[in-house]
């Protein structure tokens, strides 16, 4: 041991990465079967995590929802309508500027907290379609959504939470839009996947979804999948949105209640 | 006016057939059917006495709406910012008696002062940075401001300060007089009521 110290070498435990290669081997073999195995927080194919949704978590916001999916934390704040940028083109209808970011300490692996610009653009593409955008001409809506800890599935909750957030401001939309992603593995589709499970998926498709109207105002569909099968996942996606849709109604019902009293 | 069962309703839900009501506010038809566009209580007025239109028109009333957006013919309260030889700019702060959260940016030009001799009028002897204005919103405007319009006789300055620090009380429509030193000073004068 003193030796070793002398000359400053040093060698990692031969055992140290077993524990994780286990657990991915075990993720592995599951996948390679074709039965409904428990899923590691121990829901199987087609269950959802729990859903804890609030409004009104930013007091400084016209209107701020959080969301609280398993280990998905997410908070979403949404400013105006106020006055465009200077640099901003005219235009009649309004504006929906969206913004994702993602903590410093979201991830396992401490990141730099940087805007992610692929999920603000998906973000907006959910949403602009849902929002009334000619009620508020020449001025802009800001949707910021932060994300404080990622636990699988961020741009669905980010989508069902910034829907959520404008409601809570009072800004005018066609319909609430909620959003479930789905992760397909070998010949199972599994619900509402957490990290690990899109570590090793081998193919993911989000929804989102205006439930009252049953119109998608977005599908993104990545990796490997079969024609029957896509179809059986947009159906499964479509069902798990409107059961979402009907927890944020209950939560907007309660605050409406709360204050009119 | 009948409050229908205080039923809150969210964005989507359906409200009714749009053959027998029409869409009010906070509501929306689409094709056949009348949804709610905001959260709020749901309302049916019975229709106007002698008007077309024999259904009832659905509200959705109550719950918190977005912040007041000026409109065009909205009645604001702005303070003039700043006066430049053919506009000035002021800062909008009421929109029909509402006060408003976010900031938004007018701009009175010089043609839209007052209705006479349009092409007389002196910047400068209208408006000073800090004055309190009562205009109409004219349009949308461009990019970067609102139109706004004073050309009314109850529409313009309707609270200023002089140069010395005193309130600037009106004498005329084109005159105020500050209350501590006498002196007067040329604005375009709101005729309150």
């Amino acid at each position: 041991m003193s030796a070793q110290a002398a000359t400053g070498t040093y060698s990692p435990a031969a055992a140290a990465g077993d524990k994780r290669r286990e657990r991915r081997e075990e993720l592995r073999r599951h996948l390679a079967e074709d039965a409904d195995w428990p899923r590691a927080d121990g829901r199987s194919f087609h269950d959802c995590r729990p859903a804890f949704m609030q409004t009104g978590p930013t007091t400084a916001a016209s209107g701020s929802a959080y969301a609280e999916f398993g280990k998905t934390k997410v908070i979403v704040s949404v400013f105006g309508p106020r006055e465009s940028k200077k640099a901003m083109m005219y235009s009649d209808v309004g504006r929906l500027n969206c913004n994702v970011s993602y903590t410093t300490f979201a991830t396992p692996v401490r990141g730099q907290g940087a805007d992610n610009k692929e999920y603000s653009s998906m973000l907006h593409k959910a949403l602009e379609g849902a929002v009334m955008l000619h009620t508020f001409p020449k001025t802009t809506v800001d949707v910021f959504a932060l994300v404080l800890e990622s636990g699988g599935s961020d741009l669905p909750i980010i989508i069902s939470c910034a829907s959520l957030a404008l409601a809570d401001a009072g800004i005018m939309m066609y319909d609430l839009v909620t959003s479930v992603s789905v992760s397909c593995f070998g010949k199972n589709i599994i619900i509402d996947p957490t990290s690990d499970e899109e570590a090793w998926q081998d193919g993911s498709l989000v929804v989102a979804f205006m439930p009252a109207r049953k119109e998608i105002t977005q599908l993104t569909l990545t990796g490997e999948w079969s024609d029957s099968r896509i179809t059986n996942a947009v159906e499964l996606c479509m069902d798990a949105c409107s059961k979402l849709s009907d927890i944020l109604r209950d939560r907007l019902k309660d605050t409406a209640t709360l204050t009119s009293e | 006016m009948d409050l229908d069962g205080g039923g809150v309703v969210t964005p989507g839900e359906l409200l009714g057939n749009s053959l027998t009501l029409a869409a009010g506010r906070g509501a929306y038809a689409d094709g056949r059917s009348v949804r709610a566009s905001v959260t709020g209580h749901r309302r049916i007025v019975p229709p106007a006495p002698g008007s077309s239109d024999q259904r009832s028109t659905v509200e959705v009333v109550g719950h918190k709406a977005h912040g007041a957006v000026p409109q065009p013919g909205s009645v604001v309260i702005a303070r003039v910012t700043k006066v430049m030889a053919r506009m000035a700019s002021a800062d909008i702060m009421c929109v029909d008696s509402k006060a408003i959260k976010e900031k938004f940016t007018g701009m009175i030009r010089q043609q839209d002062v007052r209705a006479t001799e349009i092409d007389k009028v002196d910047m400068y002897q209208s408006y000073r940075p800090g004055d309190i204005v009562r205009a109409v919103v004219l349009s949308l405007g461009d990019a970067r401001a609102y139109y706004l319009s004073t050309v009314k006789n109850e529409l313009g300055v309707v609270s200023a300060q002089s140069i010395a620090g005193g309130t600037l009380v009106p004498i005329s429509w084109t005159e105020m007089q500050c209350d501590l030193t006498g002196q007067i000073e040329q604005r375009k004068v709101a005729k309150v009521e």
